[in-house]
């Protein structure tokens, strides 16, 4: 195998690929990320087992052929060297990476041990941008606890025809209907692990540019998410999912609604004077607006004011700062609205003039 | 008894400094009028967990009296001075301080009680000085610099007088106080206020002994490497390899051979040390930074089901000890000690502080799946750290598990916590089998 390509396009690939790759490979060929070059086209393939990232680019192909290299020492590499052409080249157990002056010889691992991994992407469902806008909606209130692995993971559900994305630590839930996806990808519900989505994320992110389409696919243990020459697969989580539905409350006493933006930037201001991400934020709602206010012992206090309106009974509720401001975040329109029962109830974050996105947030309980 | 103090040559230091000299110490503090300079003064309860039994029990008077474990590996927590005559000590197994002082009262500890007067001993220290900072349940270093002349007791041996008899009076409990410049010297001085046993025989100690500055040097010249916090079986022979016993020689050695053989850190901390030069304050604010539960087995558990039950009343045990404190807990660590004594710990933090015995039960386990079993298990432990006061606030979770749990699935926790809970008969009558009749006695079907 030998190819040319820019640097700066290499050492993209080779990251993107290597985030799937763990730093404690249950065996030294997974601490690896497999390159393929075919005529002009470059595949670079990292793997857990549960999560497989492939990315692929065009490059100026000169033989094809594949090698497996060390994935952090060789995106390390490539990324130090200088602008420009980079050349590869893949002999007996090395590969020789060159850009500008500098040359690397580095070990390869077995081609033969790499797994073999990856669905057929043949008939994948497209989904349009409210699938990404739902992600980044929903994402956020998913669990990084292992302790519980269901709820790392993101439920993908059904909901009377409609496409329903629901994701909860069990301290606050995120539920996105996508009204517009007409294809469901899965008939019944699957839970994919948070890490793959965020990993979506961030190829989304970068790839802002191209059209807004992810296709999906999946079997019955796995699902894959093709994003413009990414394509993350994961292994579908087993299990069944917390009956959130019963959670949600029918109807509020409590309504408030306030600027996004306004609110956001005063949660962010009083946030200042919290310590150990448990200092709570304390909302007095009342007709004309809300008062913010974070006490924090031997530091200080913070308060402001934020206009808006109020219908209900004025209420004084607290919650973790950073869950309250993940959901407001996570409203897609200008004017948000918190809805509440009592101080200990859980309470909705939401948009004002839509009903697809709600964000169930568990108070904390204040003296 | 504590390492560096039990051989022949420290006991002889103990009587030379204990016998008399207190007195005769802090006259010259008075004489000297040395007034300014820190008095760090350390506090330690008399055999305490033996102590509350005497006293909770009047029978007990004159008996010697062992708290602690019963079952067959079961350990010595705390022993009187009737029982240490008989050359029992703390932290020995049961079974040696048994077959030692066979007319013994042995007890089961009674941790709650023990609590409890530690809470109220706790509380007659802060009466004096907020700067209390309390070390496990019986031991506190209180930093009475600022209070000297509030209490208008005079010399730091009266304060010390004044204390101790302030606490004996109130709890009814024997204790031995320290005072020194520095916590090292509070710390030692405390130790060599100690009742001791000589000859089979108990000998009340001094009670209160307080070192000035003039009288450091002497005091702590002649005293073993092992008396120095770090200075463990280890370091210590390093140090004999360089004709270093004492820590006079300690404090005069070369520093960068002593680097060369402890490294850079340890050297200049322990030569500091050695000379009395100790600048760890008091934290009179610090709260507790962790609790924790373990448990030795009567002999070693070798199915992943009976090790995993028996964390779930652990898990409980600190969930009521966060309870009671009003904390909750940002990590949460398990100890596994293999039948080898190999020893490791695994920990988690979550993003939440948790506090119910659900929560810190289900995160254990989990820990625990992380490791392997083999081999045996001889001790496991829970604890919870990072400790957070819910003064501020407690953040509710959504009742996401509705009862009667959840309904399947492997990965869902709660029927599996109940499976284990239900385990724990099953668990308890194979100890018993297995402690009775050995290990090959009885086992699950399923490792046949």
């Amino acid at each position: 195998m030998k190819f040319r390509s820019e640097r700066d396009t290499l050492s993209d690939m080779l990251a993107t690929a290597a985030r799937a790759v763990s730093g404690r490979a249950s065996s030294p060929v997974l601490s690896g990320v497999m390159i393929t070059c075919q005529g002009d086209r470059l595949t670079a393939t990292g793997t857990d087992l549960d999560l497989t990232i492939r990315v692929e680019s065009d490059v100026v192909g000169l033989s094809d052929g594949c090698a497996v290299i060390p994935a952090r020492l060789a995106t390390d590499v490539v990324r130090s060297l200088e602008p420009g052409n980079v050349s590869f080249e893949a002999g007996d157990e090395v590969v020789e990476v060159s850009g500008g002056r500098s040359r690397f010889s580095l070990r390869t691992y077995p081609v033969a041990e790499f797994p073999a991994i990856g669905i057929p992407l043949d008939s994948m469902a497209w989904m349009g941008s409210s699938f990404l806008t739902g992600l980044r909606q929903v994402v956020r209130a998913a669990s990084t606890d292992d302790s519980r692995p269901i709820l790392t993971a993101v439920l993908f559900t059904n909901d009377h025809g409609v496409v329903r994305l629901v994701a909860t630590d069990s301290y606050r839930l995120a539920l996105r209907d996508l009204r517009d996806v007409k294809a469901m990808p899965v008939r019944e519900d699957i839970l994919v692990p948070a890490r793959a989505l965020m990993e979506l994320q961030r190829i989304t992110a970068k790839d802002a540019a191209e059209d807004s389409g992810v296709g999906v696919i999946s079997t019955p243990h796995e699902i894959a998410f093709k994003k413009g020459h990414a394509v993350i697969t994961t292994r579908i989580l087993d299990g069944k999912y917390p009956d959130y539905q019963r959670l949600i409350p029918d109807s509020y006493p409590n309504s408030l609604t306030v600027g996004k933006e306004n609110l956001l930037a005063a949660l962010r201001r009083v946030r200042l004077l919290v310590r150990d991400n448990t200092t709570p934020v304390r909302l007095s709602m009342r007709a004309g607006g809300v008062d913010l206010s974070v006490i924090s012992h031997e530091i200080g206090d913070a308060n402001e004011t934020v206009d808006g309106d109020f219908s209900g009974t004025e209420i004084m509720i607290a919650f973790n700062p950073a869950y309250l401001i993940d959901g407001v975040d996570a409203v897609d329109s200008d004017e948000v609205v918190i809805e509440t029962n009592d101080p200990s109830r859980p309470a909705t974050v939401r948009s004002s003039d839509a009903d697809d996105f709600r964000y169930l947030l568990m108070p904390v309980r204040v003296s | 008894m504590e390492p560096g103090l039990s051989g022949s040559e420290s006991e002889r230091v103990m009587g030379s400094i204990v016998a008399g000299q207190a007195e005769e110490v802090s006259r010259d503090i008075q004489i000297g009028g040395e007034g300014i300079g820190p008095m760090i003064c350390h506090l330690d309860m008399d055999s305490f967990f033996a102590a509350v039994e005497e006293l909770d029990q009047p029978g007990l008077a004159g008996k010697p009296v062992l708290v602690g474990g019963v079952g067959a590996r079961g350990v010595v927590a705390s022993c009187n001075y009737q029982a240490r005559r008989f050359g029992v000590h703390s932290a020995m197994p049961m079974s040696r301080a048994q077959r030692l002082c066979p007319e013994a009262v042995v007890l089961g500890p009674r941790h709650d009680r023990y609590r409890r007067v530690s809470a109220e001993l706790m509380t007659i220290l802060r009466d004096v000085t907020p700067l209390v900072e309390p070390v496990g349940l019986d031991e506190a270093f209180l930093d009475l610099t600022g209070s000297r002349r509030r209490l208008g007791l005079g010399s730091p041996f009266a304060v010390g007088r004044w204390l101790r008899q302030t606490v004996v009076a109130k709890l009814g409990l024997g204790c031995s106080v320290g005072i020194g410049r520095s916590k090292l010297v509070a710390k030692l001085a405390s130790r060599m206020a100690k009742p001791r046993v000589e000859a089979g025989k108990v000998l009340p100690g001094n009670g209160v002994l307080a070192v000035t500055a003039a009288q450091e040097p002497a005091f702590l010249s002649p005293l073993s490497v092992r008396v120095l916090p770090g200075v463990g079986p280890a370091t210590a022979a390093r140090l004999e390899a360089l004709g270093i016993r004492t820590l006079e020689e300690l404090a005069s050695a070369p520093e960068p051979i002593l680097r060369r053989q402890l490294g850079r850190a340890t050297a200049t901390a322990l030569i500091r040390l050695a000379a009395g030069r100790d600048d760890r304050p008091v934290r009179g604010d610090r709260a507790p930074r962790s609790v924790g539960h373990e448990e030795t087995f009567p002999c070693d558990l070798y199915d992943r089901t009976l090790i995993e039950q028996r964390l779930v009343p652990m898990a409980e045990a600190v969930a009521a000890a966060l309870e009671a404190d009003a904390r909750t807990a940002r990590t949460i660590s398990i100890k596994v000690r293999f039948a080898d004594f190999r020893t490791i710990t695994r920990s988690r933090s979550l993003h939440v502080g948790v506090a119910t015995s659900r929560e810190v039960a289900l995160t254990a386990v989990a820990l625990l799946r992380g490791v392997n079993l083999h081999g045996g298990v001889r001790l496991v432990g829970v604890s919870a750290s990072g400790l957070v006061s819910t003064e501020s606030g407690r953040q509710l979770a959504l009742e996401l598990w509705s009862l009667p749990g959840p309904p399947s699935g492997r990965e869902e926790d709660a029927l599996e916590l109940s499976k284990l809970e239900a385990w724990t008969g099953v668990s308890a009558a194979l100890s018993a089998v297995r402690a009775k009749f050995g290990q090959e006695a009885i086992g699950l079907a399923s490792r046949l």
